[in-house]
């Protein structure tokens, strides 16, 4: 028993370190960190944070009928969908978070297969829109819209398939601000890469 | 024999360190009650004073988003504990509350709504989790000088109701808990 113990303490760590490796290799996760950006909490005058896990998405989904026509597209939007999550920090001045403060969500939509689709600034407000997707061969495998605004910092990941052309249904329910996207453009090659 | 009491010992010492939900079922809402209590020094009335000064004849129920008013807890199911004229204070370390919270309810308790108002000290929670073909929900709000944690199992068709509009879901439950009798 002894010598198996020693064993594990010896290998353990590389042991770890591999499986570590191996799922950072796996990358491409459509579900983003988002924990780090609990810091700006406590400085945000308000804080709004949603998780909707699969489990619960896919469950409370066939609850929403098909006889009132908003239900069922509803529940079309969202049968494939594997979670919604929502950060929003909403401050009393200006400038109150830093773009250090939200590189580390920034940081994993610029690599991990993600690719920007809309990029709106406004340099009049201020204000910083990009909506990126990240795609696994030809289907959409998850979505995030990231606002930046001088007083505000909101960010919107959806985990799984869904369609674009009716992501404003979303909008207003399920804790999914309103975004004010533009329409959806076609998937061209590009993007889909 | 010795080796085999310390394997033992180190084994059992492992599992009780896992955050498993095999562990026996724990109580989310005097654990939520106990984590208001140790953060912010107050005390909770497990009587809701409303009801005593008789008004739990009156029977209501919740409007979701604009909807029709609906019951939407099962009948016997809600658990209310009150904190009343007490203060609430962080420190402007609101998000250490939050965060004790999560500690306290993770293992058995998803969260899903957190809303936060360092200012005003107003905090709402709502936590998740599965019982039978129901579900519980664990409500938690707290404003500068009052708190209420509410749990009452709620039906998925309901539940389906109330994610259209989470942010709203822990007012509901809420207001229906402490103002009807349930």
């Amino acid at each position: 028993m002894n010598k198996l113990f020693r064993t594990i303490f010896k290998f353990g760590p590389a042991l770890l370190l591999l499986i570590a490796s191996a799922a950072a290799a796996m990358g491409q996760s459509a579900k983003l960190q988002l924990d780090q950006l609990d810091v700006l909490a406590n400085r945000a005058s308000d804080t709004v944070d949603v998780k909707l896990d699969e489990h619960l998405m896919q469950t409370t989904a066939k609850f929403f009928s098909g006889k009132d026509s908003d239900d069922a597209e509803i529940r079309d939007l969202i049968k494939n969908v594997k979670g919604i999550y929502v950060k929003s920090f909403s401050f009393e001045k200006e400038n109150e978070y830093s773009a250090a403060e939200i590189e580390s969500v920034m940081s994993q939509l610029r690599g991990g297969g993600w690719s920007k689709i809309i990029g709106i600034t406004s340099k009049k407000d201020g204000d910083n829109v990009e909506v990126y997707l990240l795609n696994i061969g030809d289907q959409i495998s998850g979505l995030a819209v990231v606002s930046a605004e001088p007083k505000e910092f909101t960010i919107v990941n959806v985990v799984g398939p869904i369609d674009l052309e009716k992501l404003s249904k979303l909008e207003g329910s399920f804790g999914v601000p309103y975004l004010n996207l533009p329409p959806a453009k076609p998937k061209t090659d590009k993007e889909v890469k | 024999m010795k080796k085999v009491l310390v394997t033992l010992g180190l084994f059992v010492s492992l599992a009780m360190a896992l955050p498993s939900p095999v562990r026996a079922d724990r109580d989310g809402f005097s654990d939520a009650v106990k984590t208001i209590e140790q953060f912010y020094h107050v005390k909770h009335q497990n009587i809701p004073l409303l009801a005593r000064a008789g008004v739990k004849a009156v029977k209501t129920a919740a409007k979701i988003r604009g909807g029709e008013y609906r019951k939407l807890a099962e009948a016997g199911s809600v658990r209310v504990a009150f904190f009343e004229d007490q203060k609430f204070d962080s420190h402007g370390q609101i998000a250490s509350f939050k965060s004790a919270m999560q500690t306290t309810l993770a293992a058995d308790w998803s969260a899903l709504v957190q809303t936060l108002a360092p200012k005003t000290e107003e905090q709402t929670y709502v936590y998740i989790r599965d019982a039978g073909k129901d579900f519980h929900v664990l409500i938690i709000t707290i404003e500068k000088t009052e708190g209420t944690v509410v749990q009452a199992t709620v039906a998925p068709q309901i539940l389906a109701e109330l994610l259209k509009s989470p942010d709203e879901m822990g007012k509901a439950l809420t207001d229906e808990a402490t103002t009807s009798d349930p």
